[in-house]
């Protein structure tokens, strides 16, 4: 006799989550410090591109990142620039590799 | 705290690099450059984090306009560390050079800390 599978199976629901790109912005409130924001989240704008964009000026946080020069840009834990406000060209290379 | 981290705003953004090695002369290569920082001659930075590439380290000392070297005798390790990362030194400074006998005594002694900063302020400042 063949048995009878009653099992019901609901179908397996897979959601793929994409993250959005984290920028730090490491620096202490200098003018340099808020051109870099400033820059960055217009490249970001003009490009329709989402990210996080955190500004940290926790010292302990900078150090940890090894940086000893702000303005710093820290994309996904990566230490990308530090010391200087990065131009448009390099911001657009870093979030669209 | 608030001394670790240097703003890139000043107009001159020099690094200084000590090699901190296990010596009289090592020792006085830190505490010279620590003196130099304090002076606001440049930014005291961590060489070992250069060999070991480590990419805030790396990437403060790619936004330095300038880098000083400070090594405790002719090996010259910290110089060459910088120099098998990629950057060139524009100034060398060899302690056991300024006069002080290398060792292996640990302990700074006083006097010998006065003269080598006295000797490397006396060769930054005349450039």
């Amino acid at each position: 006799m063949k048995k009878q599978n009653n099992i019901k199976t609901k179908p397996i629901e897979r959601k793929i989550e994409v993250k959005n790109m984290k920028i730090e912005i490491l620096g202490t409130g200098c003018s340099k410090c808020k051109k870099t924001k400033e820059v960055i989240e217009k490249i970001l704008r003009e490009n329709g591109i989402e990210a996080e964009v955190v500004k940290v000026d926790d010292f302990e946080k900078i150090l940890n990142y090894g940086v000893m020069v702000t303005p710093a840009v820290v994309i996904d834990g990566e230490v990308k620039l530090a010391g200087k406000i990065p131009d448009e060209k390099e911001i657009l290379k870093w979030i669209t590799k | 705290m608030t001394e670790n981290v240097k703003c890139g705003c000043s107009a001159a953004n020099i690094a200084i690099f000590p090699c901190v090695g296990a010596s009289n002369v090592g020792q006085l290569s830190n505490k010279i450059a620590i003196e130099l920082d304090k002076k606001e001659i440049g930014n005291l930075m961590c060489t070992v984090g250069i060999g070991a590439r480590a990419p805030g380290l790396m990437k403060s000392a790619e936004a330095s306009d300038r880098i000083i070297v400070i090594d405790g005798c002719p090996v010259s390790c910290a110089s060459k560390t910088l120099e098998l990362a990629g950057f060139k030194v524009d100034r060398h400074i060899v302690i056991s050079e300024l006069g002080i006998k290398k060792t292996k005594d640990r302990d700074l002694k006083d006097d010998e800390v006065s003269e080598a900063l006295e000797k490397t302020l006396e060769i930054l400042l005349s450039e």
